[in-house]
């Protein structure tokens, strides 16, 4: 936990790296130095060793000089030989004894009489003695054979001296006259006194001096122990090569820890060496205890530096720390903590200043989404009660003719979206007429949708008042360019079905053609001429189209969202589709259309799915007939008197035979009177002969009638009402009377004109007819 | 049925005219010709009853021929009386309100009260 910190981290990556740099620049600095304290130990030692001979070899010179004196001045005067030597003895300190031993029966010997020896004792007396007279005659020993031999003198071996106990070393030198040899003086020396001389040189502690012989023999040490014995092979050998090389070399050996130095310097005038003995460990001991030191103390710095650094980025990234955890506290959704005020101007201030406002401002966001989330909620269902609303003015999907079951009427909508602004709407009017409309309103979704449901009940209301399908349109289109800023626009086509007698009037404003198919005839499209869409032309004209429907025929009505729907690679339904499809459902039976067109749609457009609204409308006309107990008239004849007269007969008759009764009877040939004797004295056609058709109808509750005349435009319901005072007579001109009794007789009545001519539509009521059964 | 004109008491000072059928656009010339005829030798002053009790049924044509009646006799300060309307042709002039209320009269008594009344006023008057 403690090490997944940044700060420890950062302590032990520092501290890593700095043991590293030092250690390795240490172990560099130990390798650089001790190279140069080597150099200055071989040239210390080296002086020191040559010191050392010196020293020595400056005392034996004084023995040397001493010996070769007594020799040169006794050899002329051996009579003098005894008191030269005691002199010589007195003088130098150094001498253990010195000897003239002259050659037996030589002049010499005869006129010194005696070969003088003088010691020295122990209390530093001198005793003399005369070797001639010693046991074993001296001549014969091998120091004065060899002595006599060497005419420039020679130091010998070194020997153990059994009268005065000691270890001794001497010097001879030969004694001529005239070219011959009379004897040999010899000088002794002590091996202590040597020691005495080679521990008199000032040598470091730990380092070893000795001088050793040719023959390896330790003629004096430090190690007093080793005085008289032999050196190992291996140091001889050394010393031996030192000889040949610079005067040291690096030896190995057994008994010392480690490897030594050894430096030898031979001694002037003898066959001697003086040798010094440097371990390794001595030279390197002082600078590994340095280092050592340095060492420790350099671990002490790091470690204290690694705590300093772990403090002091522990400190600078305590702010650090908080920004996780307030990072941690982001992640988790908790927008709602404070962090602690920062003075800094760093990366870290700037760093904790950021994250702070970040903060606030995710979390004024996150309040704003939330806020748009709620609203978005309270749009969709908005939207859906929209939807529910949208659906609630549509009527079902499905209408039979309750009266006579002359007609069905199958209906599917289906928005891309949740609203959309395609619509159909059916409803019965006066004069049992089926007004039966549908439309598609430009562009798709919530604007659309309020414009379809503007439309759809703008023409349930107008309805009433229009007399014809183009006259709704036209009704329709003046109202919906009303405040239009948008510039919206409706594709409608609408149709009045007569109930009755399967007579169709239908006007399009822009809309897609029907199609028609009939029992035995193949389906195949309408041609409608049509106006533009609604809402875009104040004073457009809506061209009327009248299509007779035959006993079985469907006409079938839809909205682009059909001929528009794609399959997944983008290729449009199309109006052929639908004439194919229609054709395989008309082989195949008689059920719904609708559901199996809309299903056939689904199908082909299920990969790309639906992009427009679709509305669909099928009306099929079975002509069952009129109801039980109606009647109906239907004529046409040419526009004279008389033959008005003989249609109103039949009417009446028509009537009776209906069972209406007298004074409704009176008041219909009254209406129909009055209308008819018009059309014939007002508004016969130039051209040609005009006619009158009339269709008469008794249903239930009602008399329809209707009035067709192809003459000149006359509506009767534009004329005003005459002034009436009372008395018809008072008026001078008496006019208008009959129009006044049509409005006041009839119940309805509804004009229209188009290229056919004048159409008015009639109806009576009669409450009093007999009354069918109704099931209450 | 058609249209019948039946004149009884014709005099200068007093015809009855007895309507019977339908008169209307076809029939309205006949009356028109047959009700000229009595209308003029009726002198000033003069009263012409129409007697509707067997008019079944009349249009705007057949209003109109009576309001011509009307109008001739008012030119001679006469006065035209409807006797007992049928439903139908009742309901026809009230809505065009063809004519004062008190010249319509329910019964020829009733009718004959109205024209003893008058014919006491006038004769108070002339004695005045």
């Amino acid at each position: 936990m403690v090490l997944r910190s940044l700060a420890s981290r950062l302590a032990v990556w520092v501290l890593s790296g700095a043991t590293v740099v030092f250690v390795a620049s240490g172990f560099l600095l130990f390798r650089m130095v001790g190279h140069r304290l080597l150099e200055q130990t071989h040239r210390e030692s080296e002086a020191l060793a040559s010191q050392g001979s010196s020293l020595i070899q400056e005392r034996m010179d004084k023995v040397t000089n001493t010996a070769r004196v007594l020799a040169a001045i006794i050899g002329p005067r051996p009579g003098d030989a005894e008191s030269l030597i005691r002199d010589a003895m007195a003088e130098n300190a150094d001498l253990a004894g010195l000897a003239a031993a002259f050659v037996p029966n030589t002049p010499a010997v005869k006129s010194a009489g005696q070969s003088p020896f003088v010691s020295r004792q122990y209390d530093g007396s001198l005793e003399r003695r005369d070797l001639l007279k010693d046991p074993l005659p001296y001549w014969e020993a091998p120091w004065f054979k060899k002595g006599v031999a060497c005419d420039r003198g020679c130091w010998q071996a070194p020997f153990l001296s059994q009268s005065r106990h000691r270890q001794l070393v001497s010097y001879s030198s030969v004694m001529q006259v005239d070219g011959k040899v009379i004897g040999v003086v010899n000088a002794d020396v002590t091996l202590d006194w040597l020691q005495s001389v080679l521990l008199s040189m000032d040598v470091p502690a730990g380092t070893h001096v000795f001088v050793v012989d040719w023959e390896g023999m330790y003629l004096a040490n430090d190690t007093p122990g080793l005085v008289g014995k032999k050196a190992d092979s291996p140091l001889l050998g050394t010393l031996r090569a030192n000889v040949t090389s610079d005067g040291w070399s690096s030896l190995h050996l057994q008994d010392q820890q480690g490897d030594v130095w050894v430096y030898s310097q031979p001694i002037r005038g003898t066959d001697w060496n003086l040798a010094l003995v440097v371990p390794n460990e001595l030279i390197y001991a002082q600078v590994q205890r340095a280092f050592l030191s340095v060492l420790v103390t350099g671990a002490f710095t790091l470690l204290l530096l690694a705590l300093l650094t772990m403090m002091i980025i522990r400190r600078l990234l305590t702010p650090l720390g908080m920004l996780a955890e307030g990072a941690e506290l982001v992640a988790r959704g908790a927008l709602d903590f404070a962090l602690p005020k920062v003075h800094r101007s760093d990366e870290i201030g700037r760093l904790t200043r950021a994250f702070d406002k970040m903060r606030q401002e995710l979390a004024a966001h996150l309040v704003e989404l939330t806020r748009i989330a709620r609203e978005q909620q309270r749009l969709s269902s908005e939207l859906e009660i929209a939807q529910q609303i949208q659906t609630d003015l549509l009527p079902g999907p499905h209408y039979l003719d309750a009266r006579c079951q002359n007609f069905e009427l199958f209906a599917a909508l289906k928005p891309a979206r949740i609203v959309g602004g395609d619509l159909y709407s059916y409803f019965m009017l006066p004069g049992q007429r089926f007004c039966v409309i549908i439309g598609d309103v430009a562009d798709k979704g919530i604007p659309a949708a309020l414009f379809m449901a503007r439309t759809i009940t703008l023409a349930k209301a107008m309805s009433t008042r229009a007399q014809s399908p183009q006259h709704l349109l036209q009704l329709l289109n003046r109202e919906l360019c009303k405040n239009n800023e948008n510039c919206m626009f409706v594709t409608l086509l609408c149709g009045f079905l007569d109930a009755v007698s399967g007579n169709m009037a239908m006007a399009s404003a822009g809309h897609d053609p029907p199609v028609r198919w009939g029992q035995n005839v193949p389906p195949q499209w309408l041609p409608l001429a049509s106006g533009p869409a609604l809402g875009l032309d104040e004073d457009a004209l809506y061209p009327i189209h009248r299509v007779r429907m035959r006993p079985g025929d469907t006409l079938l009505m839809y909205t682009d969202g059909v001929t528009e729907a794609t399959d997944a690679a983008l290729i449009p339904y199309g109006g052929e589709r639908i004439i194919a499809r229609i054709g395989q459902y008309h082989e195949g039976g008689d059920g719904d259309p609708v559901k199996f067109l809309v299903d056939d749609i689904e199908h082909y457009s299920a990969e790309h799915g639906q992009s427009d609204d679709i509305a669909l409308v099928a009306l099929r006309w079975n002509h069952v007939g009129l109801e039980e107990g109606a009647s109906m008239l239907e004529l046409v004849f040419p526009a004279a008197l008389h033959e008005v007269f003989d249609t109103l007969g039949r009417c009446e008759e028509t009537l009776r035979v209906a069972s209406v009764p007298h004074d409704l009877r009176t008041d219909v040939r009254l209406v129909l009177e009055e209308l008819m004797v018009n059309m014939v004295q007002h508004g016969r056609s130039q051209e040609r002969e005009d006619t009158i058709g009339l269709r008469l109808t008794v249903v239930e509750e009602a008399i329809l009638v209707e009035l067709n005349h192809d003459g000149e435009p006359f509506d009767p319901l534009q004329s005003g009402s005459p002034s009436l005072t009372g008395d018809i007579a008072d008026k001078e001109e008496i006019g208008g009377l009959g129009i006044h009794l049509v409005r006041a007789m009839a119940s309805e009545l509804i004009y229209t004109y188009d290229e056919y001519g004048n159409h008015l539509q009639l109806r009576f009521a009669c409450s009093y007819l007999p009354e069918h059964d109704h099931g209450l | 049925m058609a249209f019948k004109l039946h004149i009884d008491a014709l005099s200068p000072h007093k015809s009855t005219l007895h309507l019977e059928g339908r008169l209307d656009a076809l029939t309205f010339g006949e009356f028109d010709r047959e009700a000229d005829k009595v209308l003029q030798q009726m002198e000033s002053g003069s009263t012409l009853v129409l007697d509707l009790s067997l008019l079944e049924y009349i249009s705007s044509a057949g209003l109109r021929s009576i309001a011509k009646a009307r109008k001739l006799m008012r030119a001679r300060d006469g006065q035209t009386l409807l006797l007992n309307p049928q439903v139908q042709v009742r309901k026809v002039f009230d809505i065009v309100k063809a004519v004062p209320i008190k010249e319509i009269f329910q019964s020829m008594h009733e009718l004959d009260t109205y024209l003893d009344q008058i014919q006491r006023k006038m004769l108070g008057e002339d004695m005045e």
